[in-house]
């Protein structure tokens, strides 16, 4: 009997794997050169300082080494990706006006379903642009901006936009940051003014259709003293055989006594190498919180970062990360502690099955000055076969005497007891490890809006053969 | 005086950001032109927890090299370093069926200045049990590097314990390939970093035997400007099933000026396995420091107290009480800040 284990099905990736033809208005050519930049900051119609400063993103992008750690980029030839695809469309403030076969992917995803009944705020992009924008009157009354970065370029934050832009992630940061410095279009900018509550999250979907493209968003959240905002993000893209990429960016300022949820659920199909960079700064008892699941795309590289520069201020992190076959998932998160009595909390959990890798990466930095730094990390992986592989790689660095920095990792499989114990109780074996796996991955499902849960259900849905829980 | 060499020691099993400087360590060592020892053919490919770096430039400077053979059945007692102190050494250990021995060496504080180079490498056959110590609390002008590698057999069980305390930087390593059913390997590590003293560690485990065990355990106290990185990395190879590895670090931090880093790895592609690692790094506890001052203790003796109880269960491994007295008594000298 214990031979024969039930299989265990991977995230159900068919509900995203459909795609429509491009019919682009604008394409670069494949590869990247300093015209081709020219031309995305021209058609983009950018001020001068981005103009310049995509062209000095480029000049870095040209001399940085792709990173010598990691799973294999050999796959991702910069020379065969579209670096901006903008869809044959302007953005609309209305669901009907977005032309069908992109309203019809949305649809399909079920974005403006979600936004009916329980978001504040939609943003949709669709390849390079964002092609639906809109934000509930109640919660723009209140003040809070939720646009696209384009419009933010030129509107009236634009002063602000050209102060934060790629501050937190400068594009010396890696290679990909370089790339995304100079290729990047669409992507979202939050403001939230001070002592603003946003009771309802704000949504932004980014859905990659073009074959062999790049996405590279830009997000932009700022949360003034005393506010509080959640944002959520999710990401898909249909099976094409060629690669993808995807070098978003994202930078986010807590400020003081203000707190920001940001969740996100990455389910890109499996040619896409995810190379994304985020990072927050959290200054005086703010409070940061990231709800991350990657289950899609072939290869990522994506470690949130927090920058705990106030005194007193705080991060929580809770991860999910499933890999199955052809994928290797390099995932984790990253912390500074420079602020007096400062704590950090992370806590992932990660599966592999069916020959897929997973590996958990993290840095914690408890700088001189972060005197009573606490902070706990606390990883468990699980096998689910031995084809699989799991790793973990966590680093501390911790540069003052009065500080607490904790860390445990687990891995192994399902334990025999477990198994018997539930069985004992009545469970069948498969309906026991279902049972097991999903505990397993309860801890993030549960930081998730409720409203929220019927698309991270499709999105995780562990399909358990023979299983009826 | 030889040419100054940097050489890449400590390597990490696998790579991570570069910023972090974790990957490997640079240890600078005086090269001086020497004869290649000769080494048996069968300890030639076991990986050291230094790395091959290290290995090569031991092999061509050891003024001493000695093989120790334990035949089946026997039990060789305590093996004392005879050469102990001296630049470079190599220590070669084949332990035969069912036998049993333990070496020890330890560097003394007599040794002020200059670099020292230990390896030690074992073939530990079905059933032995091997023991190895390599201790040291040499001057603040020494550099230390202490290496060691092992292939451990079926049911097989090898000890290290690594005591360093002295020098100006100490690097040390170790290593163990658990080819056989129920290999055991056991590694013990105590370091004291005070002044501006560096300490770099690397372990590994390779788990390829069924059913084989680990457990890795370092306790240490960084005072000073010490600057102090540990990696202990525990691999889980296809086919590894039912193995079982431990890993935990405490480390007990007295300086605002101190630097500690640490990065405690799994590797794992097996599933039929349990792996955990912890780390607990800080101040001590301050109810601890409260509760022992109210017996009545000074600040001081209360942290003596807190890091010899740390470091005793290793120290009591030592088998020559003159070192033990010798290693307690520099503690205390060092620790004694009033």
């Amino acid at each position: 009997m214990a031979e024969e284990r039930p299989e265990i099905q991977g995230v159900n990736q068919s509900i995203y794997d459909f795609r429509y033809e491009t019919h682009a208005s604008f394409e670069t050519d494949a590869g990247l050169t300093p015209e081709i930049v020219e031309q995305i900051s021209k058609e983009k119609n950018d001020p001068d300082w981005m103009r310049e400063f995509r062209l000095k993103s480029l000049e870095i992008y040209q001399k940085t080494a792709v990173p010598n750690w990691g799973p294999p980029l050999d796959g991702l030839n910069m020379d065969q990706i579209i670096t901006y695809v903008r869809p044959n469309t302007t953005m609309r403030g209305k669901w009907s006006e977005v032309p069908d076969d992109i309203k019809n992917t949305f649809e399909r995803l079920g974005i403006p379903d979600a936004e009916q009944k329980s978001l504040a705020g939609v943003g949709a992009q669709y390849d390079s642009e964002v092609v639906y924008h809109n934000v509930k009157d109640e919660v723009a009354r209140q003040g809070v901006v939720y646009t696209d970065m384009e419009s933010a370029l030129r509107g009236p934050y634009a002063d602000l936009v050209k102060e934060k832009f790629m501050h937190l992630v400068p594009p010396t940061d890696h290679k990909f940051a370089a790339l995304h410095g100079a290729v990047w279009s669409g992507g979202s900018f939050v403001y939230v003014p001070a002592g603003v509550h946003v009771d309802i999250p704000l949504q932004s979907y980014f859905r990659l259709n073009a074959a062999g493209a790049g996405q590279f968003e830009h997000t932009l959240i700022i949360v003034e003293p005393g506010a509080y905002l959640h944002f959520i993000e999710g990401c898909s893209a249909p099976k094409y055989n060629v690669a993808n990429l995807h070098a978003g960016c994202v930078e986010l300022y807590v400020g003081k006594g203000a707190r920001l949820r940001y969740s996100t659920i990455e389910n890109w199909s499996k040619n896409m190498y995810n190379l994304n960079t985020k990072r927050a700064l959290v200054e005086d008892d703010g409070i940061m919180e990231w709800v991350s699941g990657s289950f899609g795309s072939h290869i990522s590289y994506l470690y949130p970062m927090t920058i705990l520069q106030g005194n007193d201020s705080h991060m929580d992190f809770t991860g999910i990360t499933f890999a199955g076959k052809t994928q290797a998932l390099d995932t984790g998160a990253k912390v500074v502690h420079n602020g007096r009595n400062t704590s950090s909390h992370i806590s992932t959990k990660s599966i592999s099955k069916d020959g897929g890798v997973c590996v958990y990466r993290s840095e914690v930095i408890i700088g001189k000055d972060a005197v009573g730094a606490k902070s706990s990390v606390n990883c468990d992986s699980l096998m689910l076969d031995s084809k699989s592989r799991s790793d973990t790689i966590p680093a501390m660095d911790v540069r003052n005497a009065d500080s607490d920095v904790g860390h445990e990792a687990k891995i192994g499989r399902i334990s025999d007891e477990a198994i018997f114990y539930l069985m004992s109780r009545g469970l069948s074996e498969e309906d026991a490890r279902a049972m097991i796996v999903s505990g397993f991955a309860e801890p993030v499902a549960k930081e998730l809006p409720l409203e929220y849960a019927v698309e991270m259900n499709n999105l995780i849905k562990l399909e358990m053969d023979g299983s009826t829980f | 005086m030889g040419e100054q060499n940097i050489l890449k020691v400590n390597p990490l099993p696998t790579l991570t950001w570069n910023h972090l400087m974790l990957n490997f360590a640079n240890m600078p060592l005086e090269a001086a032109s020497s004869k290649k020892a000769d080494i048996p053919s069968e300890f030639k490919d076991i990986e050291t927890g230094m790395g091959r770096e290290f290995v090569s430039f031991v092999e061509s400077h050891a003024s001493y090299v000695r093989i120790i053979r334990a035949g089946k059945g026997e039990d060789l007692g305590v093996i004392k370093d005879e050469k102990a102190g001296i630049a470079s050494e190599i220590i070669l250990i084949e332990a035969g069926e069912d036998s049993r021995v333990t070496f020890y060496t330890h560097a003394s504080d007599s040794v002020q200045d200059g670099q020292i180079t230990r390896l030690v490498k074992v073939i530990a056959g079905p059933r032995a049990q091997v023991t190895v110590i390599q201790s040291q609390t040499v001057g603040n002008g020494c550099l230390v590097g202490d290496d060691f590698g092992a292939v451990v057999g079926d049911e097989a069980k090898v000890r290290l314990i690594q005591s360093e305390l002295g020098g100006k930087a100490a690097f040390a390593g170790g290593c163990a390939a658990l080819k056989g059913y129920k290999a055991d390997f056991t590694e013990e590590t105590i370091y004291f970093g005070d002044e501006s003293r560096r300490l770099d560690f690397s372990y590994v485990t390779r788990h390829t035997g069924k059913k084989t065990t680990t457990s890795i355990l370092a306790n240490g106290a960084l005072f000073g400007n010490a600057d102090k990185v540990y990696r202990g990395s525990m691999d889980f190879i296809h086919g590894c099933s039912k193995s079982k590895g431990r890993e935990a670090e405490n480390v007990l931090l007295f300086s605002p000026t101190a630097r500690n880093r640490s990065i405690p790895l799994i590797l794992c592609d097996e599933e039929d396995v349990d792996g955990q690692h912890a780390a607990s790094i800080g101040k001590i506890n301050k109810d601890l420091m409260y509760y022992l001052q109210s017996r009545g203790l000074t600040e001081n003796q209360a942290r003596q107290l807190a890091v010899e109880s740390r470091f005793n269960p290793v120290i009591d491994e030592i088998p020559d009480e003159a070192v033990r007295e010798e290693i307690h008594a520099s503690l205390e000298r060092r620790m004694n800040l009033d």
